[in-house]
């Protein structure tokens, strides 16, 4: 009989608890959708900035970048080669010069990111058993543009040269077999692997995505903080009526609301707009949620610890803006992993971004299983159980000043 | 009293407030002086070099193996590890530990020496793709070299004539000159955007908080009074210290990179230090206007946060404006981020007289006149105070 009771009333407290904790995440829901500036952040910088960046990067390689070509040979076949040139996919001939004023001229101007230029000797040398040397002058404003002219030039030079290589054997005698030999000894196949088209937005944008869900649930955490406090009487971050004593409820609550919004934004990000913009996905989808989840949580719980500081809602993002590009170069996508230094890669697993980004990378992009990414998983997962504490000891040190102030307050 | 009187008055307000909380001095000198930091530091290499690449040597012949410590040798690549097979290999590829990787076939050395001509393999991983083009360049170029080395051979054992073996080799040569970065620093390329950058979003985001936080706690009309109820004098009072602070941060930005590290400075570095001058200008033009347009903090602070991110891309130095669609090359105007790089890029990078960048400087110029549009408005919600402070 007794035992019976006890048990009821243990249902009945955890049953409240939950009730609790459900109270306190509907409450929060309520709080993110009333609040425009947590709106605006959450909703709506989720839903269109990966529209806005894929749609401008959706070009993914340069397509006929302008160049100029100088011909001071004039011949038939330098005519070829500029013909050649102008029919690659990556640049147009724009302009044809006969002196190198010009072409710079119409480099200066902007009008040109490259200059070809063929010497009058050109035609002569091929037309003998000489080296023809074309030079070659690229803007360097957008590594782009010289990816573009190198590519474009060597698939020139290299497609022109092989007949004219095989006329000079022939006319050396030597043909056939040895013919083979002396032009491709050893062919070689370069693979692209895991992003094929070289494409600039396939490389950029995972990144990108990944960024965009944690820097939005950062200022988003941190902007709903400050308002908290800013509208309580007590400057307060988390009012008494709410929390009723129990820290743990009002953390687990709080974080519920996030990650359920976000799990949701998780299916658009990860895998909506790479199908829609044809980036990479190849992703299997549960390995991509083993991988969500823990993200999350640490990106909720890394922001709630920061929140704690936040004076009021609009300090965070004048002040942390930045860093989304100082996390952008950590995370090692652009600048690779392994030349970052040891001081700055220890500074990088302070974020859930860092981890966050590679592991959708290899993920996504690479198709790895959770096997190849468990560094990163552990590396989350530690983030998670740090950060859940930093939370804890912020929040009830948060709460237990505000009994004092109360306290205080009722006293007088 | 006189204006100058008044003008001097509100100049000292603002300077007290700038002490009063610390989200001012870290936004400025904080926020500038660690990226400086940050980014000289992170880049000093200015390539990557020696990124960790490994091979599948399934020859082991003293071609193979003089094949893969030429490409050792390489400014980029480094062998760190060697597997037996290619699911080994792309595997680490996957865990992010290797950029690439090079496939040698069994009997590759006694294919070569029969004329059976050997196929190579090399699986570079463009998912990183700076890394990965680099990678690939080296692979080829080594690999270039050393066919070219057979071919020498072969050619000189036939008796072919040395002067004429390079024209068979290699009919057309290409000499490739990158203009302005010689050696394709990633440090040149990249820092003379972010640096700006960075300073653009820091001084949308102090010019907006600095009038919207007297709107939001209620203080505009201390400030106006200040300033004699003037509000031309209020603003351009407020205004000032932060022209002064941020043209000061820019000008070291552009010493540190074009003096300290060395980057390219093809003309006269006083251009830069002008540009610097006239950019803090415009960036603080469409603070006024955005916190004019919503003339509430949290908006004001939201609404530069959106513009200022998408400066970084307008600027074009990553993916070119042209190559965007038309109607992004259209707005690309509305950002000094793109005037300025083409000032950068004219002036430093490619040393161009500066007639050519006039236009550029005249657009910098045209953006101080935006705030004109709000004047009123924003004047009206400093004495009215008829906005919500949230």
């Amino acid at each position: 009989m007794k035992d019976s009771k006890q048990d009821m009333s243990l249902i009945l407290r955890i049953s409240s608890r939950f009730r609790a904790m459900f109270h306190i995440f509907v409450n929060e829901i309520q709080n993110i959708f009333k609040d425009r500036g947590v709106v605006i952040v959450v909703i709506l910088a989720v839903l269109v900035y990966p529209l806005l960046y894929c749609s401008l990067y959706i070009n993914e390689t340069l397509i006929d970048v302008p160049v100029a070509v100088v011909d001071a040979s004039n011949t038939p076949i330098s005519a070829e080669f500029i013909r050649h040139l102008d029919a690659t996919r990556d640049v147009q001939v724009k302009y044809k010069f006969v002196n190198m004023q010009e072409a710079e001229e119409a480099f200066k101007e902007g009008k040109v990111h490259g200059i070809v230029f063929l010497p009058n000797d050109f035609s002569k040398n091929l037309n003998s058993t000489e080296q023809a040397i074309v030079s070659v002058y690229s803007d360097m404003s957008s590594f782009l543009y010289y990816r573009a002219m190198v590519l474009s030039t060597n698939y020139v030079a290299l497609d022109m040269g092989k007949d004219i290589q095989v006329s000079r054997l022939n006319a050396l005698g030597i043909t056939g077999e040895q013919q083979a030999m002396i032009s491709d000894p050893i062919p070689y196949e370069s693979v692209i692997l895991y992003n094929p088209g070289m494409g600039f937005a396939s490389f950029l944008m995972p990144a990108i995505l990944i960024l965009i869900l944690h820097q939005t649930l950062f200022f988003g955490i941190g902007m709903a903080a400050g308002t908290a406090r800013e509208e309580n009487r007590f400057h307060e971050l988390v009012q008494t009526r709410v929390h009723r004593g129990g820290t743990f409820r009002v953390i687990v609550g709080k974080c519920l609301a996030f990650f359920t919004l976000y799990l949701l934004w998780s299916v658009y990000m990860l895998g909506f707009i790479p199908w829609l913009f044809n980036l990479p996905h190849i992703g299997n989808p549960f390995t991509l949620l083993e991988f969500v989840v823990p993200f999350l949580l640490a990106t909720i719980f890394f922001s709630m610890t920061v929140s704690v500081f936040v004076p009021t809602r609009e300090v965070q993002m004048v002040l942390l803006l930045f860093f989304s590009l100082i996390l952008l170069f950590l995370c090692g996508i652009s600048w690779p992993q392994s030349n970052i230094s040891v001081f700055w890669k220890a500074f990088s697993w302070m974020f859930p971004a860092t981890f966050g980004i590679q592991s959708y990378l290899k993920i996504n992009s690479m198709g790895a299983s959770i096997h190849e990414v468990s560094f990163e998983l552990i590396g989350l997962w530690i983030q998670v159980a740090v950060y859940f504490i930093t939370t804890t000891l912020a929040y009830r040190w948060q709460i237990r000043k505000t009994t004092k102030k109360q306290l205080m307050e009722s006293e007088l | 009293m006189s204006s100058i009187n008044l003008f001097s008055e509100t100049l000292k307000r603002e300077f007290k407030r700038m002490l009063s909380r610390p989200v001012y001095l870290l936004g400025t000198f904080g926020v500038m002086f660690f990226c400086y930091f940050f980014f000289l530091t992170f880049m000093k290499e200015g390539q990557p070099i020696r990124m960790p690449i490994a091979v599948v040597d399934l020859d082991n012949s003293s071609l193979s193996r003089q094949f893969l410590r030429n490409l050792n040798a390489t400014q980029q690549a480094e062998i760190v590890s060697g597997y037996k097979s290619y699911n080994e290999a792309r595997k680490e590829m996957q865990k992010g530990n290797i950029y690439a990787f090079v496939v040698i076939k069994e009997n590759f050395e006694a294919e070569v020496l029969a004329n059976r001509r050997p196929e190579m393999t090399f699986y570079v991983n463009d998912a990183y793709l700076i890394a990965g083009s680099l990678l690939l360049k080296d692979i080829t170029y080594m690999s270039e070299l050393t066919a070219g080395a057979l071919k020498q051979k072969v050619l000189q054992a036939k008796g072919v004539d040395e002067s004429k073996i390079m024209g068979i080799i290699q009919p057309i040569s290409l000499d490739t000159h990158l203009i302005g970065n010689p050696w394709a620093n990633y440090g040149v390329y990249l820092l003379n955007v972010l640096l700006p950058g960075v300073l653009q979003l820091m001084i949308l985001m102090l010019t907006v908080f600095s009038i919207g936080v007297e709107l939001k706690e209620r203080t505009s009309h201390a400030w106006l009074s200040t300033a004699g109820d003037n509000f031309f004098i209020a603003l351009m009072a407020k205004l000032l210290p932060y022209t002064l602070i941020f043209t000061f941060l820019g000008i070291v930005a552009d010493v540190l990179m074009y003096k300290y590290m060395g980057y390219p400075m093809n003309s006269n570095i006083g251009w830069m230090f002008f540009t610097t001058f006239l950019y803090v200008l415009a960036n603080q033009a469409i603070g006024v206007l955005i916190i004019g347009i919503t003339p509430v903090l949290r908006d004001g602070v939201t609404m530069a946060a959106l513009y200022g991110l998408l400066g970084f891309t307008y600027a074009g130095f990553t993916f070119p404006i042209e190559q965007m669609p038309y109607l992004a090359q259209v707005f690309s105007h509305l950002f000094p981020m793109r005037h300025y790089f083409r000032i950068y890029v004219n002036q430093a990078l490619n040393g161009v007289s500066i007639g050519y960048s006039v236009n550029y400087l005249l657009a910098l110029i045209a953006f101080t006149v935006l705030p004109m549009l709000i004047y009123n408005r924003l004047k009206k919600a400093a004495i009215y105070q008829n906005y919500p402070i949230k």
